[in-house]
């Protein structure tokens, strides 16, 4: 079962550009036109001042692993060859966590505090994925 | 803001508690469940089922309009009725929502309950135990998540854990005190689920499963339901049981998020436990015993602190001074929990509440002179919470 695809993303409405951008290697998120804070995951309205008003933006791909744990037990059957993992919650410089996987380190050796760049994961179905390397 | 009135303080009472069997019941379902810990119940107050008025409960997932279900297999026609949604944190809103309804005239006797045949479905098939673990597609994001292997709800629990233990030390061990302490309360009670001691050389050696957690840091998969049935203090006393009086509720919902903010760290539980104790009129110091909801070993750790027996990142030392055992400074989890005698969402920390309370346990059971019982509700997707004071009637 260990050649199961991993799971594709399946973008919402809201989150087809983030998608998009992601597949140029590039890492957008949505940014308030009115108060100017980034917010993921993307929705359409600010969840800082409610405005409706925004702006798809490059950020810099810099963050910090605010949180991390490391997978023993294969909970999905595409996973299986992975374990031990990392999955990590990423604080962006600019503000929003995200949940990503990390790469290109020992998972025994992921610390929270970690300083972390954006990397993109080309998937075999076509998407990119926004994983994050050590800084 | 408002708070829970203080003159909803000790007006209701808890006058009948019941579980169904524990564990493993193949071919229950889980309403069924249910209506057994719900006979139970009444059984146990001693009143007749066509006086219960209301029905709150929380449905299975995958049960729409749970309540009008359980009302019809138990052949009552509610006033007041409705099925919430806060994951392990409802079945506490569904007792809270009981008092204000019976304040308001709304019912007199409202039946309140849970169940759920987890361990059933997680074993009859290695199909449906993907399924359950993954969940179903309904509840998950399809994105921000799965493509990186993300999980299950250990994992969002465990981050949790890495972060205080990198914030505060917390080590394995403390977790471990708290997984070996609520076995040793299992094995003291009959009904438990797990009947093996666990030694702390053994969660040592345990199989790891989202690192910091392994299998003892994870609540059982049961098949498991419980009921109380909720009425006025009047009422109570003509009854049966000795009436255990509701003195503080309260609610509190992270909704930005378990992975925003501090929320990981500082759970819901410190606003609830505020409100619950400025309605009962009470403090952290008047709790005689704890029933904790311990979805996860970590959770016990963070809401110890957040409701006040302790100070935030000191839960580790708190937990390995001996606090929570039968003879501790807060008998915490005193059935064993959700860790050790079956996980039924917070429904059988309130019945284990509710009996420690009317001091009917044999010696070695019971805590000692326990007058007041902190109960919470944790759940939702790590965000919602609830928190119960108990009391004895005067």
């Amino acid at each position: 079962m260990s050649d199961t695809a991993k799971p594709e993303p399946r973008p919402a409405p809201e989150s087809v550009l983030f998608w998009e951008a992601a597949r140029r290697h590039k890492l957008e998120l949505p940014q308030c036109s009115a108060c100017g804070k980034h917010w993921f995951p993307p929705t359409r309205a600010c969840p800082h001042c409610l405005s409706a008003d925004f702006a798809w933006s490059e950020v810099s791909g810099r963050g910090e692993v605010f949180s991390f744990v490391i997978y023993d037990r294969v909970y999905h059957p595409a996973f299986a060859d992975e374990v031990p993992y990392v999955v990590a919650l990423i604080e962006l410089a600019e503000g929003p966590r995200m949940i990503s996987g990390i790469t290109g380190i020992a998972p025994d050796d992921v610390r929270c505090g970690m300083k972390v760049r954006a990397v993109f994961d080309d998937r075999p179905g076509g998407a990119s994925v926004p994983v994050f390397a050590p800084a | 803001m408002i708070e829970p009135s203080r003159d909803l303080r000790d007006i209701c009472a808890i006058a009948g508690a019941g579980t169904s069997r524990l564990g493993r019941a193949p071919g229950v379902s889980s309403l069924d469940l249910l209506v057994e810990a719900a006979r139970n119940a009444v059984a146990d107050s001693g009143i007749h089922p066509r006086e219960i008025d209301g029905i709150i409960c929380r449905g299975p997932d995958d049960i729409y309009s749970h309540h009008q279900m359980i009302g019809e297999r138990l052949g009552i026609n509610a006033r007041f009725s409705t099925t919430v949604a806060n994951g392990g944190a409802s079945q506490i809103l569904s007792v809270a929502l009981a008092v204000m309804a019976i304040r308001h005239g709304l019912a007199t006797t409202v039946l309140c309950g849970y169940g759920r045949d987890a361990w059933s479905r997680t074993h009859s098939s290695e199909e449906t135990r993907v399924r359950n673990e993954t969940r179903p597609d309904s509840q998950l994001a399809s994105e921000f998540g799965p493509e990186h292997g993300y999980y299950g709800a250990a994992a969002a629990h465990a981050l949790g854990a890495m972060r205080h233990m990198h914030l505060y030390g917390t080590t394995k061990e403390h977790f471990g005190r708290i997984a070996v302490d609520f076995r040793e309360h299992a094995l003291r009670n009959p009904d438990a689920q797990m009947k093996k001691p666990l030694t702390m050389e053994e969660y040592r050696a345990q199989r790891s499963i989202v690192r910091p957690f392994g299998l003892y840091d994870c609540s059982l998969r049961s098949d498991a339901a419980g009921a109380m049935i909720v009425t006025s203090a009047a009422r109570a006393r003509d009854l049966k049981q000795p009436p255990v009086l509701i003195k503080g509720f309260g609610t509190h919902n992270n909704l930005r998020g378990w992975t925003a903010d501090d929320n990981m760290i500082v759970t819901a539980a410190k606003q609830s436990g505020e409100a619950a104790y400025r309605m009962a009129g009470l403090g952290s110091g008047d709790i005689d015993t704890a029933q904790i909801y311990d979805c996860f070993t970590y959770m016990v750790l963070a809401q110890l602190e957040d409701y006040g027996f302790c100070k935030k990142g000191e839960g580790g030392p708190f937990v390995a001074s001996g606090a929570l055992r039968l003879d501790g400074a807060l008998p915490t989890n005193t059935s064993g929990g959700q860790l050790s005698e079956a996980h039924a969402e917070g429904v059988l920390q309130i019945v284990e509440g509710v009996r420690q309370l009317r001091h009917t346990y044999p010696a070695g059971r019971q805590v000692k002179d326990a007058e007041i019982a902190l109960i919470s509700g944790h759940g939702g997707n790590q965000v919602c919470h609830s928190t119960l004071i108990l009391g004895r009637d005067r």
